[in-house]
């Protein structure tokens, strides 16, 4: 822990040199950045999700899962940028040993605290890793290394043997609890969030989710990706604890489910 | 969806706005652009080339003189295991190609390169229950949106450059037995489409929706004694009982589930503002237990395309007892008599009998059979109206010994038909029809049924027979005017595609053996064959691109034959699945 914070410092001191020295985009030097879990993915993934944008290693972005993923395909992940404050415009989360990296995309705008939990996928021991754009427009990135025996991704889902997902498809249970001055969801959604990494069984994932306040605003604004396990669970937390809310899921069938909380 | 699905993970809308495909325009496309199908050389936008469904190409580079040097650009295939019957007819748009294949799949193909662009996968319930395998046959196209029926009844709208479900709307209940694989049909703004699962005591209906939104406009029950409903400013008004009232030619309560399935689709004609749209057969297939004519059952039905009501209907098989559905594709064309335009359809049913009809008003002008041997009707009346050969009706079950098993008879042509989906082609040119149709029989009883949601329906157990040692597929050039044969080509399958003719004096159909063939349209001769690599039971398409005449087809072996052959099967079971689309030009000079 301490060596990853000191090279987010480091990795903090070096952008703010590049950007005195001269206002380029600071990605060139954040490359001095070593990964603090040493992936090969590292550099790949960092493009692809961050592009040409300053970012830095951040200890303040935590990303915790259980040491073992004892089920590849329903490991509990939670990521935390209660830290960073408020002024944070979106998170981004992959694993970087997964065949589909990306987990999710979320605007938490600033009724709902920094802070999501959920279960995901993995095919493989894999740093979890998550970004986090402030509106400085800068990345700040955590991670975890998941041990795992693997599987996860090309496991056909449970639902592709039993029929019950066709009949429930959607179907929302949740659980409202209160916590010092906030409010706490959980709810768990029936649906078979299939890779199409499976022989036969085509990619069919919920892809969309909003947590709509009694207004009709989504106070949480979340895209999903197949390494988003099967029937999963969310947990936000909601800065505004007072009224009624609106879940607002929709898959890449076009399927779309709405429940009130 | 796969390829452009899962791009870097920005907002949808961001992800789509940003999506271009390379080198290609997109103008969106219109109603014109669907009514002036036929005419417009340069597309495909409608299924049939042109909503009269003729399926004849004014282009003719390609003809009986060049066609020996076609030779294909490139194929593509639909990949997976999935490898089951291949019925779609592919549409082609400012070089992209869009066509279905099996188990509800759309791809999107330059057609320069034959590339794949984007690929969308309904994810199916396990519990679809289509009667005649899991075929699509086609899409529709509307603006920048790509529609096609899912196995699961469900009418889904892609984005054209994304493949992404912009919208998607239940039509019906699959768990009821209900399925679309019929292409859907697209008419000033609206899609139309029709209902399969006449297996399953279903209660077919045509229904309209807004194309852009997938909003119900209008729906329209097929069985006598349903009541239908329009969408007025967003709410529902009922619009009139089919034929009226219940029970007037159905017994009891059997109305209820009396299927007439229109799981063919349809076609339109601009001239009267009508929509045609065959039924499928009566449910149950015991006709003993349903006397009376069973409307609208077996018929053809012409539906105002604004309204939603029904302006006429021709029944070909009243009290159907063979499964004879009445679907089959009603394709208008005009022709002089006695110095007078007719404006008349055609249609090849599934009976045995090729119809002319007034299509202004649905009366009979003529009828004839196309097919060598009809035992079920000694002929057709003034009207239009069978004259049954009693004696080859199924017997009742309730009148044999242990009333469980009727008598059973010889029947010909055999359920699946003198004619099944395959659709024909009308030639403005020859003026003549090319019928791909079939040469069988068919053993068929009565059992006693009663309806259980979700189950066949039937009441019957048949089996196919072959008439002929050497052939069971033959293709037809009639003569609507006379009823008179031309030529015909025999083909030792069933033939289960669809044809095409074109102003180069040739006619295109697939067999299932595997070979895209070009005919001269006057003489029935073979000018050219190339092998597939599987059966062909789709229909071709021909446009052009850089001044060059193009033919595409689908190829995969598969369909309702395999499953339901009987005897046949023997002819067919070395036949090897496949599922791809073919391209051919001629070499350039």
């Amino acid at each position: 822990m301490a060596k990853r914070t000191m090279s987010a410092v480091l990795g903090t001191m070096l952008l703010a040199a590049s950007l005195l020295s001269s206002g380029a985009t600071g990605a060139a030097t954040n490359t001095a950045q070593a990964d603090p879990l040493n992936s090969p993915m590292w550099d790949y993934n960092r493009q692809i999700f961050l592009g040409q944008m300053p970012w830095q290693f951040d200890a303040r972005v935590q990303v915790s899962a259980p040491p073992f993923a004892e089920d590849p395909t329903q490991v509990p992940i939670t990521v935390d940028a209660s830290a960073l404050g408020s002024e944070i415009d979106k998170v981004i989360a992959w694993a970087d040993f997964n065949p589909i990296q990306h987990i999710f995309t979320w605007y938490p705008g600033d009724k709902v605290k920094p802070r999501v939990s959920l279960r995901i996928k993995v095919q493989q021991a894999t740093p979890v890793r998550a970004a986090v754009l402030t509106r400085d427009g800068v990345w700040h990135v955590g991670g975890v290394q998941l041990e795992a025996a693997g599987g996860g991704c090309t496991a056909p889902s449970t639902g592709n043997a039993d029929p019950y997902w066709e009949s429930h498809l959607g179907e929302v249970a949740s659980r409202r609890f209160g916590s010092e001055g906030s409010s706490r969801y959980r709810f768990k959604v029936i649906h078979p969030m299939d890779t199409g990494l499976v022989n036969n069984i085509p990619e069919f994932f919920l892809e969309q989710l909003e947590l709509r306040d009694s207004a009709g605003e989504a106070v949480v604004k979340m895209q999903l990706y197949p390494p988003v396990s099967e029937n999963p669970v969310f947990t936000f937390d909601l800065s505004n604890s007072t009224g009624q809310h609106q879940l607002w899921l929709r898959d890449n069938s076009g399927n779309e489910f709405e429940q009130a909380l | 969806m796969s390829k452009f699905g899962r791009g870097t993970g920005f907002a949808i809308t961001a992800l789509v706005a940003g999506m271009s495909v390379a080198g290609m325009s997109w103008a969106g496309v219109t109603d014109k652009d669907i009514l002036n199908d036929q005419m417009t050389t340069d597309d495909v936008v409608s299924n049939g080339l042109g909503p009269k469904g003729q399926r004849f190409s004014p282009l003719k580079r390609v003809n009986t003189d060049t066609v020996k040097d076609l030779r294909p650009v490139w194929s593509f295939s639909f990949g997976g295991e999935k490898q089951r019957g291949q019925e779609s007819q592919p549409m082609v748009k400012d070089g992209v190609m869009y066509v279905t294949g099996s188990y509800s799949r759309v791809f999107a193909i330059d057609v320069k390169t034959g590339d794949e662009l984007w690929q969308y996968d309904a994810r199916l319930p396990d519990g679809i229950m289509p009667c005649c395998d899991v075929i699509n046959r086609g899409v529709a196209l509307f603006g920048d949106l790509v529609i096609f029926g899912s196995l699961d009844a469900k009418l889904i709208a892609l984005n054209a450059k994304t493949g992404k479900v912009v919208w998607k709307k239940k039509v019906a209940d699959y768990k009821a037995g209900y399925s679309l694989t019929a292409a859907p049909l697209l008419v000033n703004g609206k899609v139309i489409t029709g209902v399969s699962g006449g297996e399953f005591g279903v209660v077919g209906k045509v229904e309209a929706y807004d194309a852009k939104t997938g909003k119900l406009a209008w729906s329209r029950p097929t069985v006598e004694g349903h009541m239908g409903y329009i969408w007025k400013d967003g709410k529902k008004t009922e619009n009139g009982i089919s034929g009226g009232a219940p029970g007037k030619t159905w017994p009891g309560d059997l109305w209820k589930t009396g299927g007439a399935a229109p799981w063919l689709g349809g076609t339109y004609d601009p001239d009267v503002n009508l929509l045609f749209f065959g039924t499928g057969n009566p449910a149950p297939w015991n006709s003993h237990l349903r006397p009376g004519d069973n409307l609208f059952s077996s018929s053809r039905l012409a539906i105002n395309p604004d309204t939603g009501k029904i302006v006429w209907h021709f029944q070909t098989t009243p009290n159907d007892g063979w499964d004879y559905d009445g679907v089959n594709e009603v394709v208008s064309f005009d022709y002089k008599a006695n110095g007078k335009t007719i404006k008349a359809a055609g249609t090849a049913d599934r009976n045995g009998f090729f119809y002319v009809l007034n299509r202004e008003n649905g009366e009979f002008i003529r009828g004839f059979p196309f097919v060598d041997e009809i035992t079920w009707a000694k002929g057709l009346d003034k009207n239009g109206r069978p004259i049954y050969s009693e004696a080859h009706r199924p017997g009742n079950p309730a009148a044999s010994a242990n009333g469980k098993k009727g008598t059973s008879i010889r029947a010909v042509p055999s359920f699946l038909g003198g004619k099944n989906w395959m659709p024909v082609s009308y030639s403005k040119d020859s003026g003549l029809f090319y019928v791909p149709s079939n040469e069988w029989a068919m053993d068929i009883w009565n059992e006693p049924v009663s309806y259980k949601k979700g189950a066949a329906y039937l009441g019957a157990g048949f089996t196919i027979k072959s008439l002929n040692e050497d052939y069971i597929g033959v293709l037809r050039a009639i003569d609507p005017k006379t009823g008179e044969e031309k030529w015909r080509y025999k083909n030792y399958a069933p033939l289960w595609g669809g044809v095409l003719s074109t102003a180069g004096n040739l006619v295109f159909m697939g067999n299932p053996e595997g070979y895209l063939m070009a005919f001269d349209a006057k003489t029935g001769e073979m000018k050219y064959k190339f092998n597939t690599g599987s059966g062909i039971v789709g229909s071709p398409i021909t446009w052009e691109m850089g001044g060059e005449q193009y033919i595409s087809v689908v190829s995969g072996w598969g369909g309702a034959v395999p499953l339901w052959g009987g005897e046949v099967a023997k002819r067919i079971k070395h036949l090897n699945q496949g599922g791809s689309v073919w391209t051919f030009k001629l070499p350039e000079s």
